[in-house]
């Protein structure tokens, strides 16, 4: 952690980020599969952070050179303090200092979404055209609109905000933990844990900030947003019965009712979207869901399979959602009826993108489908009603699969939609070392199952080498085979006509239109134009926190009278709950 | 053993199909070993690569046989590997399989290619929890969760494997890319779904497609003979037999049905599923 603090200059701070992140793998995964406990569980998520430090090193040191100088020194600064404030947090119990470092977290987070808006505005101010030494950058970064920026970071702002009033109640109210609580305080606290740490980890109705600050963030930082921040989350609804005792079995319910919603919701969702780091963010919602119905899962049955299911998942996660976003880096920008295509121009990023989608969608013999494989079988080991989530869970793997298929063909194969993708740049030697050791790291965790779980003693796994040494073996050889193999370049097969034009290949939304068609809530007219009352709802509360803002700023006068008789308020509520 | 046996009964089954379909249109028909002679003539022959394709093309044809095939090797029919969840191995290998068509569908830039792609999403979207649902009812049945480790149908387990039949039946109509679900022998592309992520691919490429496409039904013919209480092999037989018959009969005598119908069909795959589990999970006598 002093390590990251330390740091402030642009050269020294990427090979202290690897170094910190090699050393937080090294020592968590030590200690995690050494024996799992109550005590262990926070070096399993330093070890999750550290792989994504690790590869966010040297990713950095090149993506941040095509900002401006003031902007990259700071981002240089903030980036690791960032990090700092998760690895605190992992560090300390549930308490005082705990909702400190979860808020600095939140703010950190803020800001630095905000610097992108900053540096929009900039751009936009200058005559829409951007300035000299913006010319050559081939990030999305400078392309974003300053709106839809200033939207997202709002977002975020405001999910922070709600997590951390979750969380304070349910602090305020636990604190005083030396008597048992009645009953109607301890479902106040769940809920307060369920609000503040559920909208950290997407938690279905409180999910939808996710799409709209991680895609306006820059890549790193979406990438360390989505595969990183959300996990912490997860981190303090698994801690929490440490904390706070035993759930009550309506939470359990809660979570697995609300997480299956959630996670068919956030893909269909995720298919009408037309922004790729939004169809990401929201395939994070759907992950995070599904890891938050093996959790529920877990309190309800206390069976060991949705455990590792829980664990499992979280590490792919982190690693595959990690690579996509990072890769995303390089994509001239974020629409995909501009993209595609981008294949032949940076072909490292796409391949990378391929594995990492290939996890994502769950496919075997990768990461992502073992996490599905224990959800699955931990539910047929309950044999109970909840066995019927299996319905769900296949149209979340057939939902993931199309998703997945739509968002990486559209990018990288096919046509190009637009000009742009022409001066695609492929990724910088750091960047790729970044992409590689996250690509690595997934594929290892894949064909490394048992090793990573050995902290719960043997665990269950299928025969995943053989199959996958089956795999590479026959695969290669067709491979070998079949680019040897006498071949004719010609044209794509147009029908005849000679008029084959990008414009034919489907678009972002003709692609789900068929597959949406199924799903409720799309109007169909002209063009498909999701109803989301969810949102609107989301929009109203949005509005109403901003009013109720400015309402309260007239507190801040300076007043010493006016804080001292707040302070004394505050300590009224403190003692009156406590001696309640 | 299993994948050996099934790769090489592939296009038999596929070939003689054609030729009884053929013989119930009073056509003359190929000859039973048509679908060999069609797999030697496509390996003999170069393939053309579209200037837009990316590597992912050839991954695709390539993945897309894989995936059945591993698939197969999982199916105890023959002695084979077998472990706690191999059904949701023999899924997953399945999906591997049309994630890479799909996407190599995409690669070429082609409109044809794109419909075929989503088309194939969204036939995916209407089988794939019917599927895992009946195989999950399955699995309860059995001691380790295992395909090798069915038991023998008792009045507890009866309904749910009669359920699961049903509904893997029609999930072989959608996975096997038939008639009412899309027509195989079809020639226009706008009404294509299996073929029209073909239409790219040749020569060996094809090859691999057409080797996967006819491995993948004969998988799901497999994992219906293991619901069966008799020896598996000669329940294989019987299944292949039946499922030979009854595509032939619903090829000749009724035609495919429009996309928008489609939900229509397979909701009773799903039903068929979801009827399934319930019954084994409230264990419901027969």
């Amino acid at each position: 952690v002093l390590a990251l603090l330390r740091t402030n200059a642009l050269a020294v701070f990427p090979w202290t980020l690897s170094s910190s992140g090699a050393v937080l793998i090294g020592t968590g995964l030590y200690v995690w599969v050494s024996g799992v406990n109550r005590n262990t569980s926070p070096y399993f998520y330093l070890a999750l952070l550290g792989a994504l430090f690790l590869a966010l090193g040297p990713y950095l040191r090149d993506y941040l050179q095509h900002h401006s100088p003031r902007r990259a020194r700071l981002e240089a600064c903030l980036i690791p303090l960032f990090c700092a404030s998760m690895v605190a947090l992992l560090l300390l119990p549930f308490g005082y200092y705990f909702l400190f470092f979860w808020e600095l977290m939140a703010l950190l987070g803020f800001v630095l979404i905000c610097l992108e808006e900053i540096e929009g505005g900039k751009l936009e101010a200058g005559s829409g055209k951007p300035e000299s030494n913006d010319v050559e950058v081939p990030i999305p970064a400078t392309l974003t609109l300053r709106a839809s920026t200033l939207l997202g970071a709002r977002w975020f702002f405001l999910a922070s905000r709600f997590s951390g009033a979750g969380l304070l109640l349910a602090f305020i109210l636990a604190l005083r933990d030396n008597r048992a609580l009645p009953e109607w305080l301890n479902t106040l606290v769940w809920i307060g844990l369920l609000i503040g740490f559920g909208t950290k980890a997407a938690l279905f109705p409180f999910s939808l900030w996710l799409p709209r600050s991680h895609p306006v963030a820059i890549s790193p930082l979406s990438a360390l947003l989505s595969a990183g921040m959300t996990k912490l989350g997860l981190y303090g609804l698994f801690r929490a019965p440490d904390w706070m005792g035993r759930p009550p079995s309506w939470v359990d319910w809660t979570l697995i009712v609300l997480g299956l919603i959630g996670a068919v919701y956030a893909l269909v969702r995720g298919l009408s979207e037309q922004d790729y780091k939004g169809v990401l963010a929201y395939s994070s919602i759907e992950n995070l869901n599904l890891l938050l119905v093996m959790l529920g899962a877990y309190w309800l049955t206390g069976q060991p399979l949705f455990l590792l299911a829980f664990f499992y998942h979280q590490l792919a996660h982190a690693l595959f959602k990690g690579t996509l976003f990072m890769a995303s880096g390089v994509l001239p920008s974020q629409s995909l009826g501009q993209l595609g295509g981008v294949w032949a121009k940076a072909p490292f990023t796409a391949g990378v993108s391929l594995v990492a989608a290939v996890a994502a969608a769950g496919l075997p013999p990768l990461a992502g489908f073992m996490g599905e494989w224990y959800l699955v079988l931990g539910l047929l080991k309950t044999g109970s009603i909840l066995t019927l989530a299996v319905g769900v869970l296949g149209l979340v793997g057939a939902l993931a699969l199309v998703l997945y298929v739509r968002s990486f063909g559209l990018v990288f194969l096919g046509a190009p939609r637009s000009e742009g993708v022409a001066d695609t740049a492929e990724a910088t030697p750091g960047m790729r070392l970044g992409l590689f050791s996250l690509v690595g790291q997934l594929v290892l965790l894949a064909l490394l199952p048992a090793q990573v779980l050995s902290g719960f003693g043997s665990v269950l796994t299928y025969p995943v080498v053989p199959i996958s040494i089956a795999m590479v073996l026959l695969g290669f050889g067709l491979w070998r085979w079949l680019r040897r193999w006498p071949k004719r370049l010609y044209n794509t097969w147009d029908g005849g006509y000679g008029l084959l034009e990008p414009r034919m290949q489907p678009s972002g939304l003709g692609y789900s239109e068929l597959a949406l068609r199924l799903f409720p809530g799309f109007a169909l007219k002209h063009t498909l134009k999701p109803r989301d009352l969810l949102e609107e709802l989301h929009g109203t509360i949005s509005n109403g926190y901003v009013w109720l803002a400015g309402k309260f700023q007239g507190l801040q006068s300076g007043s010493i009278h006016l804080y001292l008789m707040l302070q004394f308020v505050a300590l009224l509520i403190v003692l009156g709950v406590a001696f309640l | 053993m299993t994948a050996l046996f099934l790769l090489l009964l592939a296009p038999l089954f596929t070939g003689s199909l054609k030729w009884l379909k053929a013989r119930l249109q009073h056509r003359q028909g190929p000859i039973v070993f048509i679908d060999y002679l069609n797999l030697g003539k496509l390996l003999r022959k170069i393939y053309v690569l579209p200037q837009l394709a990316s590597p992912v093309f050839i991954l695709g044809p390539l993945l897309s046989a894989l995936g059945p095939l591993l698939a197969a090797a999982l199916l105890p029919i023959l002695p084979s590997l077998s472990f706690a969840g191999d059904f949701l191995l023999v899924v997953g290998l399945l999906n591997l399989g049309r994630f890479s068509r799909a996407l190599a569908a995409l690669d070429t830039g082609s409109p044809f290619g794109g419909q075929g792609s989503y088309r194939e999403g969204f036939v995916a979207l209407l089988t794939e929890p019917g599927t895992l649902l009946a195989l999950t009812a399955v699995a309860l049945t059995s001691k380790n969760f295992s395909l090798a480790t069915l038991p023998n149908p008792s009045a507890q387990t009866s309904i749910a494997i009669i359920l699961a039949v049903a509904a893997l039946a029609l999930a072989l109509l959608a996975e096997g890319a038939r008639v009412p679900i899309d027509d195989p022998s079809t020639h226009l592309e706008l009404t294509m779904i299996h073929e029209a992520q073909l239409l790219d691919h040749s020569g060996p490429l094809l090859a691999l497609y057409e080797l996967a496409s006819a491995l993948k039904l004969l998988v799901y013919v497999a994992l219906i003979a293991l619901l069966l209480p008799f020896n598996t092999l000669l329940s294989f037989f019987l299944v292949a037999l039946i499922a030979w018959l009854g595509l032939a009969y619903l090829e000749t005598y009724s035609m495919r049905i429009k996309y928008s119908r489609l939900p229509d069909l397979m909701i009773y795959n799903t039903a068929a599923g979801a009827l399934a589990l319930l019954g084994m999970v409230l264990r419901v006598k027969l």
